[in-house]
């Protein structure tokens, strides 16, 4: 795996982190570094935020880089104007971690074109659960505002799934990242971390010089503390969902409303397969099933939903935890498809994400793996 | 025009009618509930791939105006076309019918007559459920384009041209060398008659010339190719400076690009310089062809020379074939420049597959020839460490070494291999469409593989393949005549598609294209081949293979297993 760079930025330290970060996208914009910025804004309304692209830097103090919410999954936004090709203008996407590797994962499966793309991430300490915040938006803004500023990684208010989330920080595939991390002294630093990240640093004219072991340090006290923290939840939800009864028992709320998949960045089908035509069976077909098994859940597939959809994205899924916002019965999607996906993926030695020349392994069939699967469903039968 | 199933239950003499009670099933069939809203016709005959049978069918299609047929009958690799036939002299559209093999699945393999009646009944049942959701397909006629392009112009790909060039069929003839002749035209003398060899390349290159029907493109190599069967559209491209580009279309590709020798320099076992009195076989026969005689480097005849078959046999994993044959004919090269002269063959197993190759190995064993059997053999310049298959270890210091390298694919095999799409084995030849069934062809239909690039083989296999080739493309790409490519194809349906490509990576045929402008992936209906590897890769569902949708193998499905 590619190294991380151990040097930054030192950035002005007075400032608020927000005006920190927009100052520098500006000096993109002003060095024509990038033409555009593709950053989330806070809507008129003050209950929510959106995916702008920033063409005109005099916008960017709109800009919120760190929005306490995430309505939208960003690779979502960028797949929505790059999928068909390459994007004309230079564009800087600021996201979280777990938006940059939905943005690989799309990458792979040709829904996302990278050319002209620099990728910016900054430690994430998470987002509020959409419902907390739509409660009273002033509030979420208070309580985020104050976890960004005593630094809380742990904060008990940020999604379940974030708690257990060990990849919030500097990825190796971001281009550029912000250290939000910062000491007493409010030191933060911006990193580069590829060649298009060293071009944009040296053509706003910036250096990397500084060490940024402390931050660094600091980051794996949080890992490590997150990665606790998921062993012991992926045990309880390892209970939920092991076995058919419990499965059917964890999703028996589902209300088949699909909102999960339609918020999921990873499901990219213009059209789910389970709300084709291809698995609604007729009337006699399903009175037949009825009269066999004595009886029957209707509207069906509600389980078999789920199923296909962990068998269909759970490689990819970045434990973004869009699932579970969007979910109206509260359901917690996320950290059931996050301990999925954590087993499926170690089952290909493969780490969604991560590694932009990674063969996804939908994509890919090697001859050891199926041998790894035949020995895991003997396993389970003895 | 109201549905109207035809089922057509054949007896098969005995065969099925012993085993199976078809009153019952015809009983079973017709009370039951589930088609009480259909209108079936179901019979019973004797023998239905009879001429009789044929006649019979024909007529009850026509007279009942059946919608759709179901044959209960014997395997569908006997006789699946037989009514695919008669559908086509009718108007029956022949993917309105479902053969059931009730013989070898039913009859033959459950001895008890009531569950082979059983499965018979569930089974017919299952067709008559699928062929209800099976929809009309209309083959369509594409013009064929008769020209061939044959790439390598040694023995085998002048062979080719030969056999195919006529006043309706043009052959392109690529060489990436300077002359044609290929490897053959080293050779001294051919076996097994020893017959001298010039002849034979030089009538070849000779007629090769003097036909008109043929262009031939030396030192150039193939630089595009797209399309199928048919329809090549072609670039072949001079590896000259000026690198000329000629532009073409054919119908027909034949891969005859030959062999090479495994690079000795390689063989970790034999280690050698330049200045040694070390040989290839191949170099030995380039000498006799320039000099008439085997010498050593200081010009002097060797008194004593050692053999060495299999070198880079175990590297490469494979039996070249040839080699014990040619190595004779070298010993022969050798006692005709001097009865004295002292030859020891190192050989670890002699490979004396035709029918000539065993007077030959006798004659020579006569004409006082060590041939040593061996375990194991290395070589220092040409000082010999040997170890016989007794186990005894011994040494020799000869004059001369001669080895026979495996033969190994030519060179740029692998880059012609990707530019067409065409699989290679594991031993890095082309590999054949089926061994023993289509051993010339590829999975490309409409390419083909001939000569030394199909495996290790002497010329007289060669040109076998060759004339296998030529039967191949004179009986299928004839000249005026349309070509009608597979309809049970698959299709990506637009709305659905969303252009992750995955289809593209799993496309052995590489029949699928990416639109850029729709962002979407398109199957080019002629090079499809229905194997159904995109359907089941595509992750959003979007690619359906006509006459195997899913709904009509989940109505077949659900009535054969319940």
């Amino acid at each position: 795996m590619k190294k991380i760079q151990t040097k930054g930025v030192k950035i002005s330290s007075n400032k608020d982190y927000r005006d920190s970060i927009v100052d520098i996208l500006k000096k993109m914009l002003q060095s024509k570094s990038v033409d555009a910025v593709l950053v989330p804004m806070r809507v008129p309304a003050k209950d929510s935020y959106a995916w702008i692209l920033v063409k005109d830097e005099k916008l960017l103090t709109e800009a919120d880089p760190a929005a306490p919410i995430m309505p939208i999954q960003g690779a979502r936004a960028l797949s929505s104007f790059s999928r068909k090709g390459q994007s004309m203008l230079k564009i800087a996407a600021l996201m979280r971690p777990c938006e940059i590797r939905a943005t690989i994962e799309l990458s792979k499966l040709n829904q996302v074109n990278l050319e002209n793309v620099t990728l910016i991430s900054y430690d994430c300490p998470g987002a509020l659960p959409m419902e907390d915040y739509l409660n009273d938006p002033e509030k979420g803004e208070k309580k985020f505002n104050d976890i960004l500023k005593k630094l809380d990684f742990q904060n008990k208010s940020i999604k379940p799934v974030c708690k257990i989330c060990d990849q919030f920080s500097l990825l190796p595939v971001s281009d550029l990242h912000f250290t939000l991390f910062h000491d007493q002294n409010n030191t933060m630093f911006l990193i580069a971390n590829s060649n298009r990240g060293n071009l944009v640093l040296k053509e706003i004219g910036m250096e990397a010089s500084h060490t940024v072991s402390a931050w660094a340090n600091g980051i794996q006290e949080i890992k490590d503390k997150r990665a606790a923290q998921k062993k012991g939840r992926f045990t309880q939800i390892k209970k939920m969902v092991e076995g058919f009864n419990s499965l059917l028992a964890t999703f028996s709320d589902c209300i088949g409303c699909h909102n999960c998949q339609s918020a999921c960045p990873i499901c990219y089908c213009r059209q789910c397969y389970f709300d084709s035509e291809s698995v609604t069976s007729g009337t006699d077909l399903t009175m037949l099933k009825a009269k066999k098994r004595g009886s029957i859940s209707l509207p069906q597939n509600r389980i078999m939903f789920q199923v296909g959809r962990m068998s269909h994205m759970s490689l990819s899924c970045v434990s973004c935890g869009l699932c579970t916002d969007a979910c109206p019965v509260s359901i917690p999607v996320a950290e059931i498809f996050s301990y999925v996906a954590h087993n499926t993926q170690k089952q290909f030695s493969y780490s969604s994400g991560e590694n932009k020349g990674e063969p996804i392994p939908l994509k890919t069939f090697k001859l050891e793996e199926v041998k790894g699967i035949q020995e895991l469903v003997e396993d389970a039968e003895a | 025009m109201s549905t109207k199933i035809g089922i057509y239950i054949c007896e098969c003499g005995p065969n099925i009618a012993d085993n199976i009670n078809i009153d019952e099933v015809i009983e079973r069939i017709s009370s039951s509930e589930d088609y009480k809203n259909k209108q079936l016709i179901i019979k019973p005959y004797k023998l239905l791939c009879s001429n009789e049978g044929k006649e019979y069918l024909e007529k009850e299609i026509k007279d009942n105006e059946l919608t759709h047929l179901v044959i209960a009958a014997c395997s569908p690799r006997d006789h699946e076309i037989t009514f695919i036939n008669i559908c086509k002299k009718t108007k029956l559209n022949p993917y309105l019918y479902k053969m059931v093999n009730i013989r070898e699945q039913c009859a033959w393999m459950i001895p008890d007559k009531k569950k082979a009646t059983e499965k018979a009944i569930s089974y017919i049942k299952a067709a008559i459920n699928r062929v209800l959701h099976q929809s009309v397909l209309i083959e369509k006629q594409l013009d064929s384009n008769p020209n061939v392009l044959v790439i390598g112009g040694g023995i085998t790909g002048m062979e080719t041209a030969l056999s195919l060039a006529s006043k309706q069929r043009r052959v392109y003839l690529v060489e990436k060398n300077s002359i044609l002749g290929g490897n053959a035209q080293s050779f001294k003398n051919l076996l097994p008659r020893q017959e001298n060899n010039t002849d034979l390349v030089a009538k070849k290159i000779t007629a090769i010339q003097e036909n008109e029907n043929i262009e031939v493109f030396t030192d150039s190599k193939l630089e595009n190719a797209v399309g199928f069967f048919g329809n090549f559209e072609v670039t072949v491209k001079s590896t000259k400076k000026d690198q000329t580009a000629n532009e073409f279309v054919v119908g027909a590709i034949v891969l005859a690009t030959g062999f090479a020798l495994m690079p000795t320099e390689k063989l970790k076992k034999h280690a050698y310089g330049k200045d040694d009195n070390v040989y290839t076989a191949l170099e030995i026969e380039q000498m006799m062809k320039a000099k008439g005689k085997i010498v050593l480097k200081s010009g002097k005849e060797p008194k004593s020379v050692g053999l060495i078959h299999c070198v880079g046999r175990e590297d490469r994993g494979y039996c070249s074939r040839i080699c014990c044959n040619y190595m004779l004919k070298i010993i022969s090269y050798l006692k005709d420049q001097s009865d004295t002269i002292l030859i020891k063959d190192f050989y670890k197993d002699l490979c004396l597959p035709h029918k000539y190759d065993q007077e030959y190995f006798d004659t020579m064993a006569k004409k006082k020839v060590d041939f040593i059997r061996i375990s194991d053999i290395t070589t220092k310049k040409t000082h010999i460490t040997y170890t016989e298959v007794n186990g005894s270890k011994k040494e020799a210091d000869l004059d001369m070494i001669i080895l026979a390298p495996a033969m190994v694919p030519a060179e740029g095999t692998e880059e012609l291999a990707e530019l067409l799409n065409v699989p290679l084995h594991p031993t890095k030849f082309f590999q054949e469409a089926h061994s023993q069934l289509n051993p010339i062809g590829t999975s490309l239909e409409g390419i083909y593989i001939a000569g030394g690039c199909h495996g290790p083989q002497g010329i007289s296999e060669s040109v076998l393949q060759a004339k296998a080739v030529q039967g191949k493309i004179v009986t299928q790409l004839i000249p005026g005549e349309k070509i009608i490519p597979e309809v049970k194809v698959s299709e990506i349906i637009p709305d659905f598609c969303m252009g992750c490509q995955t289809c593209r990576e799993v496309c052995c045929y590489g029949a699928i294209t990416f639109d850029p402008e729709r962002g979407i992936c398109v199957v080019n209906e002629a090079i499809c081949r229905g194997c159904g590897n995109c359907v089941g890769s595509c992750p959003s569902g979007a690619i359906r293979a006509k006459h195997f949708t899913t709904i009509q193998i989940h109505q077949e499905m659900k009535e054969a297993i319940s």
